[in-house]
């Protein structure tokens, strides 16, 4: 080996370790230098587990576009006022994650920039690709103002110990499941006893818990307004029937936990049996390292409904239009779209477009495939500005039912007659 | 020139005031007789509509109520309890300055974690007060799911909250008493008890009266005890007029007009009670 090829090597070897090394920098980093990226704001209410993972993907967002993001997460009933006040103040953020139901209302103000649907096919976004409820939830009064992420759902969470100590499991060790609601409402029973409850609906204060009486009221055939939006039919009998059972499960049987119980902490500490809940709660039990098994909501009126409400990606209306950041906020959304089956197996949310799927690491996930085959079942809020205002109303109603201060029927009627007042 | 001086000092402090407490109060009033909404870019004069509305608002007359009940219910531990503890703490006893910042602490925390705090305290199914009882063979409550518990557990979350607020205000006022007071009282042969009638009370009532006015004054802007512990529930057992003022503001389409209507019939409420309370105790006191 002589001297000169020796160098000639070390030259080749430094060369291609260099390449390497440039070659292995970020794309979004290399363009970096070359240009500055904006630094958008984005808005949402993921302050359970799923916001940890949310601040995961964002930053490996960052590293490979080298846009930063600065993200905001409040609770979704204080980030809509926010938004409401910020946006027409030009204060909003570039991007804001919101539930379909907030669409209506929101666009209907003028806080959400309609999206053309140049720019939706543009940026590679197509209807085929998604689940056709997502996708329609994102239009209002025929434009488009969203994106679908995902499809936040309920679910029903089963505490094996507790069901296993009250002979609801069976030989293999597997928890019963409910088949209807007698049956639902005798397992309670013999869960019930101390300072543990049988069943609850819903995560922190069941009493008010809205999404659990709408899940409700969907599977009896009954719904907040009548189909042509004009009135309440909160008033008619399958509603009231509907919220007997909100009342009869605390106020009557005393198998669900008091209006204000913590039910995630009551079900981490084996105080809960059943439990009717958000599919954003399953990763969390792992951590907490709880023996549950999971089953589609169960059938307890007519139908096996399962309440669901698409998170959507939407752009607030600036006060002066910013294509730079626009742009930024666009590459977001897209690069959510394509990792959106890491954000399925971390935060345990089903995805809106429908490729990830068939992803075996998610069909062979139990839980993500429960939420995956209740998909026919899913039913979501009507697309009517007042819809969440009409929520706001129902909260306190309701829960003078769950404990029994009023009856259903006279709580329903009242109930009704509110939402009827409201202004346009 | 020097007319002018003072009120270049106080010209600061006047803009101020103007811009930031002047100015929203009378938009306010303004906006009280329109049915402006957040969102909206055109609203029109409405009159005295929203405070008729107001007239029908059953929930409005609830929350009215609710805040009295809090405001009458509050008052007497709050002006009770930090005075007792003073009186105790204005001792020679060991650990003084200890217990007189251990009761000071709560106050240093915010409303938000007081409230969680409780909120955690009071569970009916994991909290450590229930468990108690429990183990104590006393049946378990729902303490803030109770129509009949739900108030008054916030009237202890607050006096646990501010009694050491009010425990310095009594303290100082008991050092500013000249003990020579107390000196002559007990060479003339008055005990404990008429020390305190005869000396104490008297010479602390502008204390009493500053305490009396500024606690009826925040009971009647109530928010963030029940914002956290009871989001006014259960159903509207515990909804205060400022809770309703919020939901309207904030969450039920944003009806700026009709709160503000709210904000300025609560205002009237506080003024009319506070010229009562000076006008109950004037006389009686230098304030």
């Amino acid at each position: 080996m002589n001297e000169h090829t020796a160098v000639t090597r070390r030259r080749v070897l430094r060369g291609a370790a260099l390449a390497a090394g440039v070659a292995a920098l970020p794309a979004g980093a290399r363009r970096a230098g070359a240009q500055a990226k904006p630094t958008i704001s984005y808005w949402n209410g993921l302050t359970g587990a799923d916001g940890k993972v949310m601040d995961e993907l964002i930053q490996q967002f960052t590293q490979e576009t080298g846009i930063r993001i600065e993200q905001q997460r409040i609770p979704w009933a204080d980030l809509y006022a926010k938004l409401q006040v910020s946006v027409p103040a030009g204060e909003g953020p570039d991007l804001a994650l919101i539930h379909t139901i907030e669409v209506p209302h929101f666009a209907s103000d003028g806080v959400l920039d309609a999206i053309a649907d140049g720019a939706v096919a543009g940026k590679g976004f197509r209807a085929d690709d998604y689940l056709p409820s997502t996708w329609q939830g994102g239009i209002y009064q025929g434009k488009r103002y969203a994106i679908p992420l995902d499809v936040p759902q309920h679910l029903l969470y089963m505490n094996v110990k507790v069901m296993r100590e009250a002979g609801l499991a069976g030989a293999d060790g597997k928890p019963k499941v409910p088949g209807s609601k007698d049956e639902l409402l005798a397992m309670a029973k013999q869960m019930t006893k101390g300072d543990g409850f049988g069943f609850a609906i819903g995560t922190l204060n069941p009493g008010k818990y809205t999404w659990g009486f709408q899940n409700l009221l969907w599977q009896n055939g009954a719904n907040v307004y009548t189909p042509d939006l004009k009135r309440s039919a909160l008033a008619d009998p399958a509603a009231i029937e509907a919220a007997e059972f909100f009342g009869a499960i605390h106020a009557r049987d005393k198998v669900a936990p008091p209006a204000n119980a913590n039910c995630r902490d009551a079900f981490i500490a084996g105080k809960l049996g059943m439990w009717i809940a958000g599919s954003w709660n399953f990763t969390g039990l792992r951590e907490a390292k709880v023996d549950f098994a999971v089953a589609p909501v169960p059938r307890i009126f007519k139908r096996p409904i399962v309440w669901s409400m698409p998170h959507q990606f939407t752009f607030p209306r600036p006060k002066a239009a910013d294509a730079a950041r626009r742009d930024a906020a666009w590459a977001h959304v897209r690069w959510m779209s394509d990792h959106v089956a890491e954000w399925t197996l971390k935060a345990g949310q089903i995805s809106a477009r429908r490729a990830p799927h068939t992803d075996p690491r998610i069909t062979g996930d139990p839980v993500l495939k429960t939420l995956l085959a209740q998909a026919p079942n899913w039913q979501g809020g009507q697309p009517t500005p007042k819809w969440v205002a009409a929520e706001n109303l129902t909260r306190p109603v309701i829960e003078t039912i769950y404990i029994g201060q009023k009856p259903a029927r006279a709580a329903m009627e009242d109930l009704a007659r509110q939402i009827n007042a409201l202004p346009e | 020139m020097r007319r002018l001086t003072p009120y270049l000092f106080l010209l600061p402090g006047l803009l101020l005031f103007g811009l930031f407490r002047l100015y929203p109060l009378l938009d306010g009033l303004r906006l009280s007789f329109t049915n402006a909404r957040l969102g909206r870019a055109q609203y029109a004069w409405v009159g005295l509509a929203n405070y008729e509305r107001l007239l029908d608002d059953t929930r409005f007359h609830t929350s009215l109520w609710n805040t009295a009940f809090y405001t009458v219910a509050s008052t007497l531990p709050i002006l009770a309890i930090p005075l007792v503890l003073a009186l105790a703490l204005n001792r020679r006893i060991a650990l003084k300055t200890f217990l007189r910042s251990a009761f000071f602490f709560p106050f240093t925390l915010s409303v938000v974690t007081v409230g969680l705090t409780w909120l955690w305290l009071l569970d009916p199914v994991v909290g450590p007060f229930n468990y108690y009882l429990r183990s104590l063979g006393v049946p378990a409550r729902s303490w803030l799911a109770d129509p009949a518990t739900a108030m008054w557990a916030i009237v202890v979350t607050t006096v646990w909250w501010v009694a050491g607020y009010y425990l310095v205000i009594y303290l100082a006022g008991l050092q500013d008493i000249p003990r020579e007071l107390y000196e002559a009282a007990a060479i003339d042969g008055a005990g404990g008890w008429t020390s305190f009638r005869a000396i104490t009370l008297p010479l602390l009532r502008p204390v009493l009266l500053f305490v009396f006015v500024t606690h009826i004054i925040g009971s009647f802007q109530i928010f963030g005890q029940v914002f956290i512990l009871t989001q006014g529930g259960p159903g509207d057992a515990t909804r205060t007029v400022v809770q309703h003022l919020y939901e309207t503001a904030f969450q039920n389409f944003f009806h700026f007009g009709s709160a503000s209507a709210m904000a300025w019939v609560l205002f009237a409420v506080i003024v009319g009670f506070s010229l009562l309370q000076f006008r109950l105790l004037r006389g009686h006191t230098e304030y």
